[in-house]
């Protein structure tokens, strides 16, 4: 289906609808729609969108207008790079209500909640509308992101300054019945380096139940980005998540310069790449050593986080830092990779090509590691798909989705690569994309390095005009998209942020039930969430089951070794080697 | 006169020798001070595999001096008596087992110092201790601690019984553990498997790679020690410590024909039961609970069933070899 | 110099504690356990309890939910120990000063209950790996 045909696809709902506008994006094609509907039918159009297109899902943006709420529900069309949004309007601003789209998209879950939680609009229907982001001692109706809201005084939990015995060791030990044992992991657990609250119930060893409680991580980011300039916002938004740092600013200075009209100079798209996959590298490097050391394979843990360092010095050496790279701004970047650097980039890169193949062909030949992860955490492709993940966590499930080619920015679209798939969406299949991954960003940059293009990387920017854009970029984890609006003034009347982590985390209800204790924990790291940029919760009660039977396992897993290594073509390598 | 006060005098020195037998010499303060450098050697060899530095020679030592000066806090819900003696009681265990092998080692013609029976006892007395106390901790992370602890020891256990039992045959029906160590029943096919095995149970035993999973960091935030601090701590961590000498040492001797001949080669011994472990600890990942129960109770249960079959008809029929 | 402070300072074991960081002080921290730049040639150990713990690396401006979390693990760290504030966020909420949801930094919260609490700084955004050694280092010598 192209994009002709989608457009006569949604004038089947014409009549819902008051208004659609088409935006321009960054290239300057027409693929940014705009649809707008009251809010009494926004149910059915979004159900339209969803099923019957059927569009990806992305996320829900809520708006505080002068006169009235606007939630803005956004959807992608990856086949024709298409961003659709769809505005529903509130008029009551007394007692804001809409209907819930949850029940039958289950991705919607979360920012329904979130929506909320900041700016107090009601979702009828919705199955289950406790407090997402906002902290357990945060005052009832205070909503901090409607425009007259003031930050609430700190309360504190006046306990004693003396310390005489420990209390119960988590606070749900002390509200939860202990009919059934539970297991709390977090909120400080060493399996995470974040803080989240999951709340396992076992029978035994096996899973039945996961509760997850993430409001640690909510700094209101947001909100602070309403009081930043335009040029500030991309320094706030490399610190939504460190090792994202390159990606969301990216969106976001996509977004800004949708809106501005504003194409960057060749040069800074190259520049761009490289630091997108640079950071994609290093990224995935160290989601495989922190895997490692899930199960129990430091040996793993180690050399995968010794082969990440020289990405981390490259990096330094181009922005001058390790993480929080601060190279990006609206209509360009601002530093260059100097042309000096340029010979020992190459060398350095073939150097980290190497010893990728070597851990791969060692990770992919281990028997025990295929034994540990092969059918563990199991998200099937219809779930992928209910559940909107994106990045590595789809397309380890089998669902080719990749920003960087659906909707080409920077300089992808000029360079030669592929997008890693694999269909079994076990933990496994995670890692083989991972760490094929790395090497089709070691390809991509390679290839940027050479081709680096002269010229400026910046280009002036001298005000942003009143208007909206969509941003989105592919990082690490998935799909980064922001959301910005503009009044002509210098800050952002509205920024919203969506995460990947945001729509990966909440499909463990999907991967976790019925798996054992040990294969729960590596599941949660599997999907490599990061919860400073998903701040949030949800919970779960439905039975899946993940059976598995030790020995067909081994057999299935030597039998794929012996598959992949064929696949890879790459010599013969043994663990000494490296 | 003169008799009675010798011979009470005797009774005295002789009390006197075996308290110094069990406090200072071989017992626990050698084979604690050997323990700490054992997991040295440990820790320094694992960080070298992974291109590191490691620890200094004396860190085991600090680690244990400074635990033993933090505050010891004890949870609320815990039954206070157990949580406390637990460490006690598995140190106690593996005090006398290592006294008892030590005595062995340097003089094997003492009358009763013990034999293999009381020796597999002795080595189940710190699992125990470790499991009663993590459930006296009242934490759920210690209780999956426990359980898995539990299970690990009813996997082990019967291969490691069933290792002796072909060690005992090949000894032609000798328990003394004195008697067994003049014997290196690892040259035969069926004392190799034995050993094996063996080793491998010591590997869970010592709470290793792959069989940490009682201890797993990473599921349970340091299982079953996790309500575990300060003095208490530091008891645990010299239990470990002196179990890194007992256990080795004990498959030395009843595996590799002790200390019998030179020192230097009893030494040589021990030092490559140890940096067998190592390396099997830092070549593999953890394996899941319920594969480590298939593994001890089928695999290990079958190849040692043959092991004893062969042990068997090579006694009968006096074919050394097998 | 008491026994106790001499071997804490030759074994530091610490925790690691997020109070809303944006994972890049975190993941400096983890990297000092990695090959280039490993931290238990120094005695420093990573542990997975705060029982087990000398001294809390705590990172981010302490969101309103991570607060009381923070206090509760500080309470369950046996004493003497030493809270290292680490980042720029840890130390005085850094970028994030105006937000609805930090109630941070991290003094402000430990001294709330325990006013005598040794805390030291290392900051940054994110401290380099060699700054996160050289302020552990530099803090332990002035104990």
């Amino acid at each position: 289906m192209n994009q002709e045909e989608l457009n006569s696809k949604l004038s089947e709902i014409k009549d819902k609808l008051f208004a659609v506008e088409s935006g321009k994006s960054r290239a300057g094609s027409d693929n940014r729609i705009y649809l707008s509907c009251e809010s009494e039918n926004s149910y059915a159009v979004n159900k339209f969108l969803f099923e019957d297109v059927p569009l990806r899902f992305v996320t829900a943006t809520g708006v505080d207008s002068d006169d009235c709420f606007e939630v803005l529900y956004h959807y992608a069309y990856d086949q024709t790079s298409c961003v659709i949004t769809l505005k529903a309007f509130i008029r009551d601003r007394e007692k804001p209500s809409i209907e819930s789209i949850a029940p039958f998209l289950p991705a919607a879950e979360w920012i329904e909640r979130e929506i909320h939680d900041i700016l107090g609009i009601e979702f009828n229907n919705h199955p289950d509308m406790r407090r997402l982001i906002l902290a357990d001692d945060w005052p009832e109706g205070v909503y901090p992101l409607r425009k007259d809201a003031k930050k609430p005084a700190d309360r504190l939990d006046g306990e004693p300054p003396t310390r005489p015995m420990v209390q119960s060791q988590s606070p749900a030990r002390r509200t939860v019945q202990l009919s059934k044992p539970v297991l709390p992991v977090g909120p400080f657990h060493p399996l995470q380096e974040e803080m989240e609250f999951f709340q396992l119930t076992v029978d035994g060893e096996i899973v039945t139940d996961i509760d997850m409680r993430i409001s640690y991580n909510h700094r209101g980011i947001e909100k602070i980005s309403e009081s930043l300039q335009f040029d500030q916002v991309p320094l706030l938004v490399s610190r939504i998540c460190g090792i994202c740092s390159a990606s969301h600013p990216l969106a976001y200075v996509q977004a800004v310069e949708e809106i501005a009209d504003i194409t960057p100079p060749e040069r800074a798209l190259y520049v761009r790449t490289i630091i997108a996959e640079l950071e994609r590298i290093h990224s995935h490097l160290l989601w495989v050593g922190l895997a490692g050391h899930f199960i129990g394979y430091d040996t793993v843990f180690m050399w995968a986080w010794k082969y990440r360092e020289p990405v981390l010095d490259l990096l330094e050496e181009i922005t001058g830092n390790r993480n929080n790279y601060g190279n990006l701004k609206v209509g360009g970047c601002r530093e260059d990779v100097g042309d000096e650097l340029q010979p020992k980039m190459l060398i350095e890169l073939d150097k980290i090509e190497k010893k990728t193949e070597m851990l791969t062909k060692a990770v992919l030949d281990d028997p025990i590691i295929h034994a540990r992860l092969k059918g563990v955490g199991v998200l099937s492709k219809e779930d992928a798909i209910q559940f909107a993940v994106t990045g590595p966590t789809a397309r380890g499930s089998g669902v080719a989705i990749d920003v960087r080619r659906d909707d080409p920015y920077a300089a992808y679209a000029d360079l030669d690569w592929n997008v890693i798939t694999q269909p079994e969406g076990d933990v496994f299949a995670k890692a083989v994309v991972r760490l094929l991954e790395v090497l089709e960003a070691v390809k991509i940059t390679k290839q940027a390095v050479k081709k680096l293009p002269g010229g400026p990387i910046a280009t002036e920017v001298k005000e942003i005009p009143p208007g909206e854009g969509c941003g989105h970029a592919e990082a690490p984890r998935g799909e980064t998209f922001h959301y910005v609006r503009s009044d002509g003034g210098n800050r952002p009347v509205r920024h919203k942020v969506r995460a990947p982590s945001y729509v990966n985390v909440p499909s463990f209800k999907a991967s976790c039930i019925g798996g054992h204790i040990p294969d729960v924990t590596i599941t949660l790291a599997a999907v490599d969430p990061c919860y400073s940029c998903t701040e949030r919760m949800a919970v779960v009660d439905r039975d899946g089951s993940v059976l598995h039977n030790y020995d067909a396992l081994l057999k299935l897993s030597r039998e794929k070794t012996a598959r992949i290594s064929k696949e890879l073509g790459a010599p013969e390598l043994k663990m000494e080697d490296l | 006169m003169g008799a009675v006060f010798e011979g009470k005098d005797k009774e005295m020195t002789q009390a006197l020798q075996n308290l110094f037998w069990i406090l200072i010499f071989p017992g626990f303060v050698f084979t604690v001070c050997l323990g700490l450098v054992a997991s040295w050697i440990v820790r320094k060899v694992s960080s070298l595999v992974q291109w590191r530095v490691g620890p200094p020679f004396f860190q085991p030592f600090y680690d244990v001096v400074k635990l033993m000066g933090k505050e010891v806090l004890i949870p609320e819900e815990a039954q206070q008596t157990v949580f406390k003696a637990a460490p006690v009681v598995g140190l106690a265990g593996v005090l006398l087992l290592s006294t008892m092998l030590w005595r062995i080692t340097i003089d094997p013609t003492r009358l009763f110092v013990g034999d293999i029976i009381v020796a597999i006892y002795l080595m189940v007395l710190p699992s125990l201790a470790l499991i009663l106390g993590s459930s006296a901790s009242a934490s759920p992370h210690a209780a999956v601690g426990t359980s898995r602890e539990m299970k690990l020891v009813m996997g082990y256990e019967l291969s490691l019984v069933l290792a002796f039992i072909v060690v005992i045959i090949k000894s032609g029906g000798q328990l003394s553990l004195a008697a067994i160590a003049q014997q290196t029943p690892v040259f035969s096919i069926s004392g190799l498997l034995a050993f094996l095995a063996a080793l491998l149970c010591v590997q869970a035993k010592l709470g290793f790679v792959p069989f940490d999973m009682a201890e797993a960091e990473t599921e349970l935030a340091s299982g079953a020690l996790i309500e575990y601090s300060g003095a208490l701590l530091a008891v645990w961590k010299v239990m470990q410590a002196m179990m890194l000498v007992a256990l080795p040492l004990f498959l030395v001797m009843v595996f590799l024909g002790g200390f019998t001949g030179a020192l230097w080669a009893g030494i040589a011994k021990y030092v490559l039961v140890l940096v067998l472990l190592i390396l099997i600890k830092n070549t593999n990942p953890r394996v899941r609970i319920d594969q480590a129960m298939k593994f001890f109770w089928f695999y290990c249960g079958v190849v040692l069933v043959a092991a004893v079959i062969l042990a068997i008809i090579g006694n009968s029929y006096g074919i050394n070899w097998l | 110099m008491s026994w106790k402070i001499w071997s804490l300072k030759k074994s530091p074991w610490v925790f690691h504690v997020n109070t809303g960081a944006c994972n890049n002080c975190d993941i400096e921290i983890v990297d000092l356990l990695t090959p280039k730049f490993d931290v238990e040639r120094l005695g420093i150990k990573l542990v997975g309890s705060p029982r087990h713990a000398d001294a809390l690396l705590v990172t981010g401006g302490v969101t309103r939910q991570a607060a009381p979390r923070l206090r509760e693990v500080y309470r369950q760290t046996p004493k003497p120990c030493v809270v290292f504030a680490i980042g720029a966020c840890a130390c005085d909420k850094g970028i994030f000063t105006t937000g609805y949801h930090m109630v941070g930094p991290v003094d402000k919260i430990i001294k709330e209950i325990d006013p005598n609490a040794i805390i030291a700084y290392v900051p940054g955004c994110p401290p380099k790996p060699e700054a996160i050694i050289s302020g552990v280092v530099t803090a332990l010598s002035v104990l």
